[in-house]
């Protein structure tokens, strides 16, 4: 026991017993370890050697300084990660733990600048380096095709940034959009149909007739004419845009937590539904599509009595 | 009085009664309310002329006239009002709603009194009774009491009702209100007054001897019973049945027949107990509906609560539920109805003219109100430039609204949000004009094809009248096939295509006309209600 003792009171003298004091509890604790746990495992050890030694892993970039709900957390960086940064100065540094901190949203050239207050000439440089090391990558956003944001290397874009499902190459596919939109909305009708063909009491005939986002989902990937994945999510948008064409309906019910589809204790059903009236009277006239119709004046060169329009359909 | 209904108006005037009224129509129309001397001064017409078309158009109601500005004893003035003459184009729906309800004898009752505006109902009953028996077989006739009957079963369901007593200039009376009085006021404005009519129609004959015989009979018979109370057509009584088909035909085509027919017949019970302006009819219970279900319906009690239930539930709340008692209360909700069908009428509008990616942009509006240009395109998943260039044509059509909300006290555009927006009401009094213009439009150009053709139709007219005399006259058959071979084979062609042409705007007519209903009435419910 007294060896031990010695032993340790031998290891807290010397700054690099410390050090891998300090790393062996990292290893310990993978999360990360506040400065309580390292004050409990060497309490003979003064604040200030402890600050020592910490300050050296960090500057070393052996350690991680992170900040949670309850104080400083030390974490054992990555040994690959460290390797990376070995050559690059701390500007680079700096700009990489700006670009890291923005995880897979990117971030713009100039919040960079903002947040590490470098002047821009240094900024390219320094992007431009930590690209060429391919520890970065530069995303086009869908939103500005001119804007680039930057993002660590191995990450996937975020969907606000591509756009989702809908985008391919930054393009906007409205062919496969409006593919969706048929198949959802001939899945709702022939449901519909079914449903009114089967000559039940009307409540059951109108609850027949709606489906879930869930089966609507379901049937969707099972057509399979989607490479993507699609979440029902983005099912949800393309009902809502057919509720949009007035061909669709939605209701939202209570359902119980746990049910295939529910989310929050809600479920949403859509049906397909009829128009309320006929094309209206206004647009069965030449007059109520004409392109022109402000110019037309009895007398004037555009007249109903000289009206080409009117002439063709006439002699329809 | 915009312009477009001016002009709709002077053409209207000009078609039904001639250019001498027409002037002076639209003239008042123009000037508000004018004095005879002032009427007269403008339009440059002789006295005689603007005191007849005055009375022609006071006979149809279309002008109303009251004591001077400045006070009692100053001449009279004279005001027209655009709404009454535009009924003139709804007069065909008048006659064939008659026709539908009350057969051929209600249709010629209300034919006849749209034409002369204001009539005894003795005098209409006579009119139709002869008419009637015109076109009936040799030796038969058609009764008085027939047409009686047909033309009470009018009154009481209010479709007719009696002109309202106007005070005259001369009498100083300062409880005359500014405002004529509305036939309503009276208390026995639909009230048939009690009197026998006894006779048949009489079949005109071609002498001339029949004629002054009947006119020595009429002096006789001059002093009737009902002298002095005139009938005239209630259109708002029409207008109101007008609405509930349109109501009903909504709710056949968004539901089904069923259920149609249960609002059907909710809504014919609270046909004379509902007024004109009113939101919704009064509750009915369910179990009065079951009751007045018409007897070829037999659907269940539990079956039509299921029904009730979901025209309660379905998102264009046609019917509303008012209560629990008597097996549930329930209404028809007849302004959300009338503003669901103006929209859908909008929609409709806008998907014809600009495609369907253009009307699901402008429904979305609808909906969501407000919508800046990213939000529109992600939630109508439209790829941003067409997105954009559908917006701007909306926006320069008037039919989308922009409204900018600044961050900074300068309007800076790159610090101001631009939101699109559609305003329902306005957007409808839009089209409203536009379909005003529109059947200015169709008339003007059937004027113009009959005026392009009046040789040819005057041809064929002698043709006809030469016909009709040599087949009188009894004629061989030769005779009248040389006298047909006076119209060449293309001439015939050119005929029949004028007809055709002179048809087919016609019905179009009537077509834009069913679309100035929905969004007159839309229009008017809002201006009432307070909701």
């Amino acid at each position: 026991m007294a060896e031990v003792k010695v032993k340790k009171e031998a290891n807290l003298s010397d700054p690099a017993e410390v050090e891998n004091r300090i790393k062996e509890l990292c290893h310990q604790f993978p999360q990360g370890i506040t400065d309580q746990v390292i004050q409990n495992d060497l309490p003979h050890l003064e604040p200030q050697q402890r600050a020592m030694a910490i300050n050296k892993l960090l500057s070393l970039g052996q350690l991680d300084l992170l900040r949670n709900s309850s104080g400083l957390l030390y974490r054992l960086k990555d040994s690959q990660s460290t390797s990376k940064m070995k050559g690059s100065d701390n500007q680079e540094k700096l700009v990489y733990q700006i670009i890291e901190d923005a995880g897979n949203k990117g971030i713009w050239s100039r919040d960079i600048r903002f947040k590490s207050n470098l002047p821009l000439t240094e900024i390219n440089k320094i992007l431009k380096n930590l690209e060429s090391k391919k520890l970065i990558k530069a995303v086009k956003s869908v939103a500005a095709s001119k804007k680039k944001v930057y993002m660590l290397y191995n990450l996937q874009p975020d969907r606000s940034v591509t756009g989702g499902a809908w985008y391919s190459d930054q393009d906007f596919e409205s062919e496969f959009v409006e593919v969706l939109n048929q198949q959802c909305f001939k899945f709702l009708q022939s449901k519909a149909e079914a449903a009114r063909d089967s000559k039940q009491s009307p409540m059951v005939q109108r609850n027949s007739s709606f489906a879930t986002s869930h089966e609507v989902w379901k049937y969707i990937c099972e057509l399979g004419i989607s490479k993507v994945d699609l979440s029902m999510d983005d099912i949800e948008t393309i009902l809502n845009t057919l509720i949009y064409d007035g061909k669709v309906e939605m209701t939202v019910i209570a359902a119980k937590e746990g049910t295939v589809g529910s989310v929050d204790g809600q479920m949403k059903l859509y049906r397909g539904v009829n128009a309320v009236i006929q094309p209206t009277g206004l647009v069965k006239t030449p007059c109520g599509l004409c392109p022109v119709f402000e110019d037309c004046h009895e007398g004037g060169e555009i007249s109903p009595s000289s009206c080409i329009y009117m002439t063709e359909w006439l002699d329809f | 009085m915009t312009a477009q209904e001016v002009r709709l108006c002077g053409l209207l005037l000009h078609e039904h009664f001639g250019e001498v009224v027409e002037k002076v129509g639209t003239h008042l129309l123009r000037s508000g309310a004018q004095n005879l001397r002032t009427i007269i001064h403008e339009t440059g017409l002789s006295v005689d002329l603007v005191k007849k078309s005055l009375m022609v158009l006071v006979q149809h109601g279309a002008c109303l006239f009251s004591s001077g500005r400045k006070g009692p004893g100053s001449p009279t003035e004279y005001r027209s009002g655009c709404d009454r003459i535009l009924r003139i184009l709804r007069y065909p729906r008048y006659i064939y709603t008659a026709k539908t309800l009350y057969g051929d004898t209600g249709e010629l009752v209300v034919e006849e009194l749209l034409q002369r505006g204001h009539m005894t109902m003795s005098g209409t009953v006579k009119t139709v009774a002869d008419r009637l028996t015109q076109n009936m077989e040799e030796g038969r006739s058609m009764d008085y009491s027939e047409v009686s009957s047909a033309f009470s079963k009018l009154v009481e369901t209010h479709f007719l009702q009696r002109c309202p007593k106007l005070a005259g200039a001369g009498t100083a009376d300062s409880t005359t209100s500014a405002i004529p009085p509305t036939p309503e006021s009276f208390p026995d404005c639909y009230k048939v007054p009690h009197m026998t009519l006894v006779g048949r129609g009489k079949r005109q004959l071609a002498a001339e001897d029949g004629e002054d015989q009947r006119n020595a009979k009429r002096q006789k018979m001059d002093s009737e019973v009902d002298e002095g109370i005139y009938w005239q057509v209630n259109f708002e009584r029409f207008h109101l049945h007008f609405r509930d088909q349109a109501i009903i035909s909504a709710v056949a085509n968004k539901l089904d027949q069923t259920s149609s027919e249960i609002v059907r017949t909710m809504l014919r019970m609270s046909e004379v107990t509902t007024s004109p302006a009113a939101t919704c009819t009064k509750p009915l219970s369910a179990n009065e509906i079951f009751r007045s279900l018409p007897a070829s319906y037999n659907i269940p009690r539990p079956i039509l609560d299921q029904y009730l239930t979901l025209l309660v539930d379905d998102p264009m709340e046609f019917v509303g539920k008012a209560g629990e008692s008597g097996g549930g209360m329930y209404v028809v909700n007849l302004h959300r109805a009338l503003a669901n069908l103006a929209r859908a009428t909008l929609e409709s509008v806008v998907q014809e003219r600009f495609g369907s990616r253009s009307a699901r942009i402008f429904r979305l509006l609808l909906r969501k109100r407000h919508l800046e240009q990213k939000q529109v395109e992600d939630f109508a998943m439209i790829p941003a430039k067409e997105a954009k260039d559908m917006l701007y044509t909306l926006l320069s059509q008037n039919l989308v609204q922009l409204q900018e909300i600044p961050k900074t006290p300068d309007y800076a555009p790159s610090r101001t949000f631009y939101l699109y927006t559609v305003n329902q009401l306005p957007t409808a009094r839009m089209l409203l004009q536009n379909c005003y213009k529109t059947v200015a439009n169709l008339i003007e150009r059937r004027l113009f094809e009959s005026k392009e053709s009046k040789r040819l139709l005057e041809k064929s007219q002698r043709i006809e009248a030469i016909l009709a005399s040599l087949q009188a006259s009894g004629a061989e058959p030769e005779q009248l096939t040389e006298v047909e071979e006076m119209i060449t084979a293309p001439e015939k062609q050119q005929l029949d295509a004028l007809k055709l042409h002179i048809n087919k705007l016609d019905s179009a007519e009537n077509q834009v006309d069913e679309t100035i209903f929905l969004l007159e009435s839309y229009v008017n419910s809002t201006a009432t209600s307070t909701v």
